[in-house]
């Protein structure tokens, strides 16, 4: 579904991914997980078009990604969760996700849109008016996520859902991610918690100094010496 | 009584600063932009509706309309042009390149029109309306129905469809609402459009209440729009009408009861103690960086 | 400095060949009047495109009122001239200073409300400044009114403006390579970096601010005494940004690139003279393309130097200056850095944080924070991202101000300190999405970082007086010292920005350390390192607590580097410290287990 081949970015003179290469098949939760600073992010906004890539290349089901423009991207179905959530502060709730369903034409399907979300989320339904400024980190991170949802994505991207999360919310979007991931949407997610993300994802790649230093079955690699060592704290 | 004719022609005048104000604030609010060339808009939108009433002959409801979709083609172009590539740079760069746009338009029209003031013709021939023993005239009664339904207008635009919100969405946080699949681009340039659009109302407008036209003459009501959308809180819109409402009433008062000669200073004075007082603006709020 | 001096006589013998050669000219006739009057234009221009430069180009701040500074200084010249009943041209460097002063202090009043509050403030206030004087002007008895100041005695010659320009473009350079000059560029590159490197970010930007209005006021009494007659339209709006215009066309940050496009936009208008109609018009059609072609301007940042080019003409190879030798010929104990005195039983902890904490509107962010720190310990603060690490690092520096609780250095009440003075008293930082000053050179980074440690003042430093030379020696053998324990001596001066990542982080430290602190905050230094650069690192960190007796206080995620290198962990979740302990401790408590490490 998704293809990454050779992937090159920089920020100015700082090389920041060393030629990455992935697959993520439909039906997948595939995390990449590393250090802070190893590359993560970069992968994602090279995939949703903000940064440009200086070499390789992306497909997305048939779509070159290098060649498209951001909401193109969102347009072909794939959406994205940014690191820090970043919703909308000075919208409401409501208004946040009218946006995540910015790409949909069609009313009926916004609607089913918003009534999915909020079976997933109820607690957006309940706060649906206020701004979303005001919800707590835990809500706005629902939030993000249910905005990201509404475009009815064929493959979701999210980084770091678990930033600043207390261990229960954490464990709920993480439950949430699974739920997702079971009716349907292809995940890829980004995430330093390494116990968390290989802890449901199908398979994973650990990114080091931008460049995938290792791969594989997420329940090996959660067993695996190198990375209990560098990321699980063993 | 003269109080209060000094406040409706403060009002007046304040109305049009609201409109030309609205440009200011909303090409800032999404781009952060100080564009130096939304006066000349209203110079360009007052010669093409000019040149449409006096030379061609069309009525002044078909000459505004011109003028309004000629300035709203030149705003996008602007920002399509010199603006759009400069995007990721300093922001001085863009300012630069807007303050080289408004010397283009003045010189232009220069060569075209002489840098020689023209009548602007007289757009309503109606006697003034009397109102509780209180003749005012027609266009300032127009003027300010017309700004103040535009301005509810443009506020409701920007609350309730899905381009307003995308704009508050943008203006927010470009790279997010970019995740959404908002063509930042469209959206800048629908902005650019609305703002555009507003001024050659604006300009129409002023030329009527102030009825001789010059390739320079953008340059005075813009430097005030630009700081009654300060004084209100760049970037944010009703703080841009307010801002407008004040800039217009405090110089129509000062002109009145203290000197003509005074009254830009007394306007400058409101902004320079507003701005000590809270930084951002009437309406404004402060925003803190992430370290 | 044999090389320094080469270049001062250098340059010396360029300015006095100008000047004779621009006499001869004068004086043989070859120059008419029309053409004197240019050039005298063309001076004036160049002293006040190279003092909005300080602001805009070297401050980084937009200013779009610097005409108000020249018409104040022409205006209050002026009447000095006319007023002070002695033959003008007997007094005239007397009026040149007093109109220097009167807009250095109008300078002074409208820079300190509005350098305060940054962003675009000052752009605005300048401007509504520009615009109230040309009003004020108009409506005062004693400025002629709007029919113009007259009279004045025109005692301005080719000398004069000659002179002034000189002196004013070297003070710019003599000041931008001092303490001072670096600490006006630090705040272009990154004001909070500035501020966390110990420089009083408000009071140079007031300072700068306040040098260039005396400048623009100086220009304006050159001004006044060639056109004998002032009208206050000469120095509005319009005017302001041609002076901006010529900045940002020479190159923002560069003196000979505001120079130059002071010249060329001075001399070019005349030229094309006889195209009167189409002259704006083709100015401002390469304004436009200017910008988008060539963004940075005619230079960038650079800067025209003779040296350089006689160097080149005579096929001499820059020679890089030698620090090793530089370090041998300073005594040893000016060079490294005093070990701290192993604190008297019963003294106050080097830092004690008591129940400190922060709310972001009605989010705890951090609360109940207590930590005692002792000197030369080195202390890992751990936890999930967005667990409120930074914020900690952010209320000790005073970055934000905290809602509840103290902060306490040495015995020592620090909340509400600015962030400079508490680098003073001896707390530095890195942050985590690294702030170097990018467009700096990595020695000059590092010095910057020196700038308390350093005594010299601004006049010292423009009249390089002995003390200059004696700090800023020490200075680069101490910087040299430092990018050595970090093994970047060789790319000293290379740009900040061209560094790869890793080296960056390595910089970050240096200039911390260079800040001369008994308190490291170190906030992920080893993201996007790899395992080795990571294991150098934590070598690197241990003989810099060693070396330079500092307590280190890191936030880090790499479990092999936290676990090897501290010797007590924080736990922080949620805002909330939820252990502390030794590595060993830290590793089976369970609730660490359950919230961060996991099973």
């Amino acid at each position: 579904m998704l293809s990454v081949k050779g992937l090159e970015v920089y920020y100015g003179a700082i090389h920041a991914l060393h030629g990455v290469s992935f697959d993520v098949a439909q039906g997948e939760i595939v995390s990449l997980i590393g250090a802070n600073g190893a590359g993560k992010s970069t992968v994602l906004k090279t995939l949703s078009g903000l940064l440009r890539a200086k070499n390789g290349e992306a497909f997305f089901m048939k779509h070159s990604l290098r060649a498209m423009e951001p909401h193109s991207i969102v347009q072909a179905g794939l959406a994205q969760v940014p690191e820090g959530r970043r919703v909308f502060q000075q919208m409401t709730v409501q208004e946040n996700l009218e946006m995540g369903a910015f790409t949909q034409r069609d009313r009926a399907a916004i609607e089913q849109g918003f009534e999915h979300v909020f079976a997933r989320f109820p607690r957006l339904k309940e706060r649906r008016r206020q701004l979303a400024g005001t919800l707590s980190g835990g809500e706005q991170q629902m939030l993000a996520m249910g905005r990201a949802l509404m475009s009815v994505p064929k493959l979701l991207m999210l980084d770091e859902p678990s930033m600043g999360l207390s261990p229960i919310l954490v464990n709920e979007i993480f439950s949430i991610i699974a739920e997702v991931s079971a009716s349907g949407t292809t995940i890829l997610l980004v995430e330093q918690n390494a116990r968390m993300a290989l802890s449901i994802a199908h398979r994973a790649y650990v990114l080091e100094t931008g460049r995938i230093v290792m791969s594989g079955d997420a329940k090996e690699l959660l067993g695996d010496d190198a990375i209990q060592k560098a990321y699980l704290g063993h | 009584m003269i109080v209060l004719r000094q406040l409706i022609n403060g009002l007046h005048v304040g109305s049009i600063y609201a409109l030309i104000a609205l440009g200011y604030t909303m090409v800032y609010g999404i781009v952060k932009l100080i564009n130096f060339a939304h006066g000349d808009i209203i110079m360009v939108g007052s010669y093409v509706a000019m040149v449409l009433m006096a030379q061609a002959g069309l009525p002044f409801w078909a000459a505004m309309a011109a003028s309004m979709a000629l300035c709203g083609i030149l705003g996008v172009t602007m920002e399509r042009v010199a603006y759009k590539p400069l995007r990721s740079l300093p922001r001085i760069n863009s300012l630069i390149t807007a303050i080289g746009v408004s010397l283009l338009l003045q010189n232009t029209s220069q060569l075209i029109f002489s840098p020689n003031p023209q009548p602007f013709p007289t757009a309503f021939k109606v006697p003034p309306v009397s109102i509780g023993g209180l003749d005012i005239g027609f266009i300032t009664l127009f003027t300010i129905v017309v700004s103040v339904g535009l301005m509810l207008a443009l506020q409701a635009f920007v609350r309730a469809t899905k381009m307003g919100k995308a704009m508050r969405a943008v203006s927010e946080d470009m790279g997010a609402a970019q995740l959404m699949g908002i063509n930042v681009n469209t959206t800048v340039s629908v902005t650019f459009a609305i703002g555009s659009v507003l001024a050659a109302i604006g300009a129409v407008l002023y030329s009527s209440a102030y009825p001789s036209i010059a390739p320079t003459m953008g340059s005075l009501p813009g430097l005030k729009a630009f700081i009654a959308a300060v004084l209100g809180g760049i970037g944010v819109l009703p703080g841009a009408m307010l801002g407008g409402f004040i800039m217009g009433v405090a110089e129509s008062l000062t002109k009145g009861f203290i000197s003509s000669q005074l009254a830009d200073a007394v306007v400058y004075g409101i902004l320079i103690v507003v701005l000590l007082v809270k930084p951002s603006g009437i309406l404004g709020r402060r925003t803190n960086e992430k370290v | 400095m044999k090389k320094k001096l080469r270049s001062y006589i250098l340059n010396t013998c360029a300015v006095a060949a100008l000047y004779g050669l621009a006499m001869l000219l004068i004086g043989s006739g070859a120059v008419n009047n029309y053409y004197l009057g240019i050039m005298l234009s063309a001076g004036i221009s160049i002293v006040m495109a190279v003092s909005l430069n300080l602001t805009t180009g070297l401050l980084g701040q937009l200013a779009l009122g610097h005409a108000g500074f020249m018409g104040v200084g022409a205006y209050a010249a002026a009447l000095l001239s006319i007023h002070i009943g002695v033959d003008a041209q007997y007094i005239f460097p007397l009026s040149l200073f007093f109109g220097g002063l009167v807009a250095a202090i109008f300078g002074l009043i409208i820079g300190i409300p509005a350098l305060r509050l940054g962003g675009d403030y000052l752009a605005i206030i300048t401007l509504g400044f520009g615009e109230i004087l040309r009003v004020l002007i108009i409506n005062l008895d004693f400025t002629g009114g709007a029919r113009g100041l007259r009279g004045i005695p025109r005692v301005t010659d080719f000398t004069y403006v000659y002179i002034v320009v000189a002196l004013v473009v070297a003070v710019m350079f003599a000041l931008g390579r001092s303490r001072h000059g670096r600490a006006i560029l630090s705040i272009r590159e990154d004001p909070v970096a500035a501020e966390a490197s110990g420089i009083p970010t408000t009071y140079y930007k007031i300072f700068a601010f306040t040098l260039a209005s005396f400048f623009a006021g100086v220009a304006g009494g050159l001004y006044a005494h060639y056109i004998g007659v002032l009208n206050p339209k000469n120095f509005g709006f319009a005017k302001s940004i041609e002076y901006l215009v010529m900045v940002v066309l020479g190159g923002m940050g560069s003196i000979t690139g505001a120079v130059g496009a002071a010249t060329v936009l001075t001399v070019l208008p005349e030229a094309l003279r006889q195209f009167s109609d189409y002259r704006m018009l083709v100015y401002s059609l390469l304004l436009i393309m200017m910008m988008l072609f060539r963004p940075t301007g005619l230079l960038g940042t650079r800067e025209f130097s003779l040296t350089a080019l006689a160097d080149r003409l005579l096929r001499r190879k820059p020679q890089a200056p030698d620090f090793a030798a530089l370090a041998g010929e300073l005594p040893p104990a000016a060079l490294t850095h005093r070990l701290g005195e192993p604190p008297a039983p019963g003294a106050p902890a080097l830092l004690r944080a008591t129940n400190l904490g922060i709310q972001f509107g009605g989010l705890k962010a951090v609360s109940g924070f207590d930590l005692a720190l002792e000197q030369g310990e080195i202390v890992g603060l751990i936890g999930p991202n967005g667990a409120g690490k930074t914020t900690v690092f952010n209320l000790l520096t005073n970055v934000y101000l905290p809602t509840a609780g103290g902060i306490e250095m040495e015995g020592r009440n620090i909340v509400g300190l600015p962030t400079h003075a508490i680098t003073q008293v001896g707390i530095a930082r890195t942050f985590q999405n690294i702030r170097l000053f990018k467009n700096l050179s990595v020695l000059d980074n590092v010095k910057i970082a020196f700038h308390n440690q350093m005594q010299y003042t601004p006049l010292e430093g423009t009249l390089r007086l002995p003390r200059y030379w004696w700090e800023e020696k020490l200075a680069d053998a101490r910087a040299y010292q430092l990018l050595h324990v970090f093994d970047m001596e060789g790319l000293a001066d290379k740009q900040a920005r061209n560094l790869p990542y890793g080296q960056q982080r390595k910089l970050e430290i240096a200039r911390a350390l260079a800040a001369n602190p008994k308190l490291l905050l170190l906030d992920e230094p080893a993201a996007g390192m790899n395992p080795t650069e990571t294991q150098e690192l934590l070598a690197t960190i241990r003989r810099i607590r060693d070396t330079f007796g500092v307590a280190v206080l890191l936030i880090e995620h790499d479990m092999s580097l936290v676990m090897g290198l501290c010797e007590r962990l924080v736990v922080l979740d949620y805002g909330q410290i939820i252990a502390t302990g030794t590595p060993e401790e830290i590793k089976r408590d369970p609730k660490v287990i359950g919230a961060y490490l996991g099973q």
